[in-house]
């Protein structure tokens, strides 16, 4: 496991003292999660296999990758359903935290939760609940348009990109929501007052002031779900590939699983995605860290001020609800309704008298089901353990210790958001599968993939606590004679327990629905929830599917009463 | 039919067997019983990558285990270039993870060239036409490729009656298929029409009436339940009886097919290889090959009988050494059909 390769500091005798050594321990731990795969992957791709298992070096993976007679459709597909999953869930995202922040529209309060809700729902669940509702022959939404309007053809096709781009959109919407929200809220106000004091309306106030005041901050949430969008294998898994709109997430996939499994071209093509990602991400924190220099911190305690809306007050509650019902209530319902049937069929009296619960009994005796329940238990809760204890004490060297090079550790952090669930999967493969020790096709891989990919979520919620403790009270600790361990076990780690907590639990949702890294490292033993989904659902179970679905929301469901009790309130961790 | 006599391959004796890899010393000469005690010794797991499906799957395996107490399966079930892929990855990283492979013949072939698959001479085998095994493979099963249809969307006096129904324009963007089911051109290029321009002519009218392509056979079926299609023209008969049972609105041809080999291959340096040679055993013989008829399979052993009307009554079989020519017909099929 992790702590296995931990690489030899030299001469040990110098520094038995915690302090020291532990930054030395962390920062291998972190080269060995995050630098020491992407190498791997780095290598493989320079490699070719001339016969089983021989292999020789060389650039042709790179000119099978990027000069190949689908290079442009691929780079054009990835980039259509980047820029407009980013374009339409940024513009619905806006939408619903503008209403909800900034207007007077009514009962917009109950709103904020339900915007979230999507969060839970596994990218999985999203498409398979979407193509139920938009498939062109059998998806509900268009056979009950075509008989209420007698169409000739259905209206809707999710095999499609606009199909791609609107189920990948509306489940990054809560994101958008969660980063807007934030916007809004720290806007000040006194500059829409202005407005409004020399004459303006609202509607004029709203385009000329506060659209313009988002403008820095709308740039870079585009620019991140962009990213997000392009890292996502989701959606371009479920619906991308069967109807044929490969990206590149789905080419580095279909790359090691069709035969014969190119890793060459695969690891090409993801050191591509890495550089794209990782040039957005520098991007992104660039422009937030710009985006400080310029803000007006006062002491002045201000609330953003109420647009009000007057009648329009009523179109901004229908267009809520309308998001509520369609977006947020109707794939689940879809699911919930689809987890009673014996086979798929559109709702009628005739499918009404099929339900029955067998899908339920029948998963009650469903070894793999159980398994997979078990893994995705075992490894969220594993992996949210240690990502925490691993970043609180990261979080600590880096804003406490003051030890020279400590910005290594916070950068070394910070390089997994960068990587892509597939590449992630990718690299850990090739590092794995000739790995000394035996982990590979178990779900200790899982759990380092997992760890590794969710530090810097862990970072963000254990820095934020470790700020805002003052180091007076480690330094008391101290001068009664508490050595460092129990200075940091007694005074330090009770104090960052809440902020510990909110994260703990949120890795612990991320790592429940982790689908992208997981599609290649989990096989058989080692199989995970969405994974078997997935399996099932290329079966043609899709019932039984829709009842998995319905269970996995439960057990979500259930983390996220946990995370209201302890923290009562919901938070932004991206 | 010719089927019979194709493949004339001489088994490797089973000194050869024992001198390249010194494996199940006795194995092979055992009973099945004597050979489940070595099995036990390994740690009584067995790792299974197959196709069969879990409806197939779940009726099949807990017989065995239940045959054999102590041994579990851990069955990894995906599809089968998927399954190949990822035997051949963990090759590449010196790894043998799986005991048995059994998928279609076409994929076992590939596992095969990799260098990943053991010579056996199953004593069950010895029961088998020469067409039905070969130096590393039993056939396990045969699967049928026959039109399917949806009952709601097909009225009955259209029904088909055989495949050559298909090129009437009244097909038109109601057909779905499998993209990689060139075995359809290639039976009928060779044993239907015997005409490879014939096949094409068939194929490219076919073709004209907009055929949606979706992956997975099970997934086919699903579909076609749903209604995405009116029907299937590459789906698998016996898919079908379970699905009509619960009520499903569905009824498939059984007039002409095409049939294809699915076997059963153990892998080289498999890390239960006593195990292996147990299932592999166990499936050819007549009492796992009635099992495999109980789940739902068609038997390849010519002994046994399938338990539902899934064999057609004119059946192009797809040999083993049709093999060869699946690249030429693959990239025909795919030129037909647009498909990548």
């Amino acid at each position: 496991m992790a702590t296995a390769a931990i690489p030899r500091t030299g001469k040990m005798t110098m520094s038995l003292e915690p302090a020291l050594l532990i930054p030395v321990i962390g920062a291998g731990i972190l080269v060995y999660l995050a630098v020491l795969p992407l190498l791997m992957l780095f290598v493989g791709s320079f490699q070719a296999e001339v016969a089983p298992r021989e292999f020789v070096y060389t650039l042709k993976n790179y000119h099978a990758a990027y000069a190949s007679e689908y290079t442009y459709s691929t780079f054009l597909n990835s980039l259509i359903f980047a820029s407009g999953s980013a374009g339409l869930s940024f513009i619905l995202g806006t939408m619903l935290a503008w209403l909800t922040e900034r207007t007077n529209t009514p009962l917009r309060s109950i709103f904020v939760p339900l915007a979230v809700v999507p969060l839970i729902l596994p990218g999985v669940l999203e498409s398979i609940a979407w193509i139920f509702l938009l498939s062109p022959k059998f998806g509900y939404l268009n056979v009950w348009l075509m008989s209420l309007f007698g169409l000739q053809s259905p209206p809707f096709n999710v095999f499609s990109l606009p199909g791609m781009i609107w189920v990948h959109s509306v489940g990054q919407v809560p994101l958008a929501f969660l980063l807007m929200v934030a916007a809004f809220k720290s806007m000040d106000p006194s500059l829409e007052e202005s407005a409004m004091m020399s004459g303006a309306n609202t509607w004029q106030t709203f385009r000329r002031v506060t659209l313009r005041l988002l403008m820095p901050t709308a740039g870079s949430v585009l620019l991140i779900l962009f990213v997000r969008t392009l890292e996502s294998f989701e959606t371009p898994a479920l619906i991308g590939i069967p109807a044929r709109i490969y990206v590149y997430t789905s080419e580095i996939y279909l790359a090691f699983n069709e035969y014969p499994p190119d890793y060459g071209r695969g690891g090409a093509l993801a050191v591509g995605l890495l550089l794209l990602s990782a040039v957005g991400v520098w991007l992104y924190t660039r422009a937030t860290k710009e985006g400080k220099k310029f803000q007006t911190v006062t002491g002045k305690a201000f609330r953003p001020r109420q647009f009000d809306l007057g009648g329009w007050r009523w179109a901004g509650f229908g267009f809520l609800s309308g998001y509520f019902l369609f977006v947020v209530l109707l794939p689940f319902l879809v699911l919930f309704w689809a987890s009673f049937l014996p086979f798929f069929a559109a709702p009628s009296w005739d499918a009404v008298s099929k339900l029955s619960l067998d899908n339920y009994r029948y998963l009650s005796g469903f070894r793999p089901f159980w398994d997979a329940m078990q893994n995705s238990i075992i490894l969220s809760t594993l992996t949210a353990t240690v990502a925490m204890v691993l970043t609180s004490l990261v979080a600590w060297i880096v804003y406490k210790s003051r030890l020279p090079g400590s910005w290594i550790l916070d950068f070394l952090a910070f390089v997994p958001i960068t990587i892509p669930g597939i590449v992630m999967g990718m690299a850990l493969i090739l590092l794995y599968v000739a790995f000394p020790i035996p982990i590979y096709g178990t779900i200790w891989v899982l759990l380092i993939a997992y760890v590794t990919r969710f530090i810097p979520y862990g970072m963000r919620a254990a820095s934020g606590s470790i700020l805002q403790i003052h180091s007076e009270l480690e330094e008391a600790a101290a001068a009664s004679g508490a050595s460092w361990w129990e200075s940091f076990k007694r005074v330090t780690l009770p104090l960052l327990r809440p902020g510990l907590a909110a994260g703990w639990i949120y890795i612990c949702i991320v790592s429940f629905r982790e689908f992208s890294t997981s599609v290649l490292l989990a096989t058989g033993e080692s199989r995970v929830l969405s994974i078997l989904l997935f399996t099932m659902f290329e079966q043609g179970q899709v019932t039984v599917v829709a009842a998995i679905g319905v269970l996995m929301i439960a057990t979500l469901l259930s983390i996220v009463a946990v995370f209201y009790k302890l923290t009562g309130k919901i938070g932004i961790q991206t | 039919m010719g089927f019979f006599a194709k493949n004339n391959r001489v088994a490797p004796g089973i000194f050869a067997l024992l001198a390249t890899v010194g494996l199940p010393a006795l194995g092979l000469a055992q009973g099945l019983d004597e050979l489940h005690k070595l099995a036990l010794k390994e740690g009584g797991t067995l790792a299974f990558y197959a196709t069969l499906a879990q409806v197939n799957a779940e009726k099949i395996l807990p017989v065995f285990e239940k045959r054999f107490p102590g041994i579990k399966i851990n069955h990894v079930d995906a599809t089968s270039d998927k399954l190949v892929a990822r035997a051949v990855t963990e090759a590449r990283g010196g790894k043998t993870l799986a005991d048995v492979l059994q998928v279609p013949l076409e994929n076992v072939t590939q596992a095969h060239d990799q260098g990943l698959l053991l010579d056996t001479n199953l004593p069950e085998a010895a029961e088998y036409p020469a067409g039905l095994k070969g130096a590393y493979w039993t056939s396990s099963d045969l699967q049928y490729f026959v039109a399917a249809w949806n009952t709601n969307l097909v009225k009955k006096e259209e029904e088909p009656k055989t495949f050559d129904d298909f090129v009437h324009p009244r097909w038109k963007g109601r057909l779905i298929a499998e993209p990689r089911d060139l075995e359809m051109l290639l039976a009928f290029a060779k044993y239907k029409f015997k005409s490879d321009e014939k096949a094409i002519d068939y194929w490219k009218k076919v073709a004209a009436n907009n055929v949606e392509f979706h992956k997975g056979h099970s997934q086919l079926a699903e579909l076609l339940v749903a209604g995405q299609a009116a029907v299937c023209l590459t789906c698998y008969s016996h898919h079908y009886p379970s699905r009509i049972k619960k009520g499903a609105p569905v009824n498939y041809m059984l007039s002409e097919g095409v049939a294809s080999i699915n076997a059963t291959a153990i892998f080289k340096g498999a890390p239960h290889p006593n195990t292996a040679l147990l299932f592999a055993r166990w499936v050819a013989s007549q009492e796992g090959q009635k099992v495999m008829s109980q789940g739902g399979r068609n038997p390849a052993h010519p002994k046994v009988e399938p338990t539902e009307k899934t064999r057609t009554d004119k059946t192009y079989f797809i040999t083993a050494a049709d093999l060869k020519e699946f690249p030429k017909y693959d990239k025909i099929w795919k030129e037909i059909f647009k498909l990548r």
